[in-house]
């Protein structure tokens, strides 16, 4: 027991773009991969952490999981809750769980079917929300799902820093370069500029190309103290963690749809890491539209404020550029499983186990989760080597 | 009488937070939220003030003024909620009060507001409730 937490393994289900399925079995099948790679079974598992989608579905996930899906006696058993956030802040638990003597190896799972009927599932988004408080007035403007929202925040971010779309070009560009290297990704064709402008607008400026993909899927990592002889592969070593929640106001004077000093969470990250930004091989950045890798790019102090468009428009997002961002194709062009999708990336990195999208001796990655309207940000500095 | 944008299925509820301002949106008034004790205006579902940490808000009628902070034109027209069948613009504004409050147009317009344009507010009747939107002309 003298071993650190570190990820000993890692489950993700095919990602199906295909109506039907239910999360909870979704979630079964991720935390089965999940512990075979580890070389481990549910009997060895203590420790269990819960990230649903957030309430637009009756079929979530939750602390019956515990019960449904075959486990013991657990010692750590929570739904854990901070919208986007939620995947990185888990692993941040079992981490902080096991260090305390809480536990000593805990599955965090998350299981979306979003995709079910006839419907898009932007749609699915568009008709939840209810009708009270602010939303209800939002709501009733027009404001439906996701989309319009931070097309209000790409608006407002061009006209700050004088970008275009062009920017947002870049960035949907380069996911979709990575995610050709990507098995699991949904989205592989190759995409020129002419395509990418080409596609629907659904509010501007944001086309259907600049929106995460949803899918029917489930990811769940092992976080644990041990060091099974089954293990597929070398333990990922959590050396940074952090989050930061921004107490940004909607009032003259302020930017408040995007900013706010989250790079202070990678700033303690880093301390914890011993590490500089210069340091990390992969950035794998929550990013459920094109916009928010460059207002985070930014924000997290690795690119100038203001540069993120230009950096994207020069390649360096892409493979073979400077700053290997999203390596899996992101949310954008791979799939979106929230903040899995960054956290199960950067381990595939850490590990080299990336095939044809990987950057080659890749040892520290960048995990970042996002919530709400880049309200709630929660990060990850994983390694090769512990701290 | 029907709204020209969305479904009367999106009527929003008016016993909440935010009932003052609807109170005052059917007098075509707009009401604010503001912190009883500094002044500091207050997000609409604010409950303390982030300044000087008081409890006590009072919601007072401000001028219907303000600029556009951001503008985005929504292309997807909703199936069952959207009853326009043009695209629809989304504005945030930025009160002369100093508050955000997101609206839309009072009537439908094909001319897009624009970062940085001066706003009027007016308001919309959704089944019968007043929400605020920015006047636009024909």
């Amino acid at each position: 027991m003298t071993d650190q937490p570190a990820i000993i393994g890692l489950g993700l289900t095919p990602m199906s773009l295909a109506p039907g399925g239910h999360a909870s079995h979704l979630a079964s099948e991720a935390i089965s991969l999940a512990l075979g790679d580890a070389g481990l079974t549910r009997a060895d598992v203590d420790g269990l952490l819960v990230n649903s989608s957030q309430g637009i579905r009756p079929d979530r996930v939750g602390v019956q999981l515990a019960r449904s899906d075959g486990f013991g006696d657990l010692r750590l058993l929570e739904h854990i809750e901070i919208k986007g956030a939620t995947a990185v802040a888990m692993v941040q638990r079992a981490v902080l769980a096991i260090r305390a003597g809480l536990a000593s190896t805990v599955v965090c799972v998350f299981a979306d079917a979003p995709i079910q009927g006839s419907g898009s599932s932007g749609s699915g988004y568009a008709q939840s929300g209810g009708n009270d408080g602010l939303r209800g007035l939002e709501r009733a403007s027009g404001l439906l799902g996701s989309v319009p929202t931070y097309a209000l925040m790409a608006n407002r971010y061009l006209h700050v820093t004088g970008g275009s779309e062009d920017d947002l070009c870049a960035v949907v560009m380069a996911a979709r370069q990575w995610a050709q290297g990507n098995p699991l990704a949904t989205v592989t064709t190759p995409l020129d500029a002419d395509t990418f402008f080409a596609a629907r607008m659904v509010a501007t400026p944001l086309r259907v190309l600049d929106c995460a993909r949803p899918v029917n899927g489930g990811c769940a990592v092992v976080v644990s103290s041990q060091r099974p002889a089954g293990a597929a592969h070398d333990p990922v070593f959590v050396t940074g963690m952090s989050q930061i929640h921004p107490a940004r106001h909607r009032r003259s004077g302020d930017e408040s749809w995007f900013g706010g000093g989250a790079g202070r969470a990678l700033d303690e990250a880093l301390l914890q890491a011993r590490r500089a930004r210069t340091d990390i091989d992969v950035h794998q950045i929550y990013d459920p539209f094109s916009v928010v890798t460059l207002c985070l790019l930014e924000d997290y102090g690795l690119v100038e404020p203001g540069t993120a468009g230009k950096v994207a428009r020069s390649g360096a997002l892409a493979p073979g550029g400077d700053l290997a961002v999203n390596t899996g194709g992101g949310q954008l062009s791979g799939f979106y499983l929230q903040g899995m999708t960054p956290l199960a990336e950067g381990i595939i990195q850490v590990r080299r186990a990336g095939g044809a999208r990987q950057v080659a001796k890749a040892s520290t990655a960048l995990v970042t989760g996002l919530g709400g309207r880049i309200d709630h940000h929660a990060v990850l500095i994983l390694d090769r080597q512990a701290a | 009488m029907t709204d020209w944008l969305v479904s009367d299925v999106l009527v929003p509820n008016t016993d909440g937070a935010l009932e003052p301002l609807y109170e005052a949106a059917l007098r075509g008034e707009l009401a604010v939220p503001f912190c009883d004790s500094c002044g500091t205006p207050l997000e609409l579902e604010q409950v303390r003030c982030d300044a000087c940490g008081s409890a006590a808000t009072t919601w007072r009628v401000v001028q219907p003024h303000g600029t556009v902070h951001s503008v985005t034109t929504v292309h997807r027209l909703e199936p069952g909620l959207i009853v326009a069948t043009v695209p629809y613009h989304v504005v945030d504004v930025e009160l002369a009060s100093g508050h955000r409050v997101l609206m839309t147009t009072s009537i439908a317009t094909d001319r897009s507001p624009a970062i940085g344009d001066p706003a009027n507010i007016t308001f919309r009747r959704v089944a019968g409730v007043a929400v605020p939107a920015l006047e636009v002309s024909p």
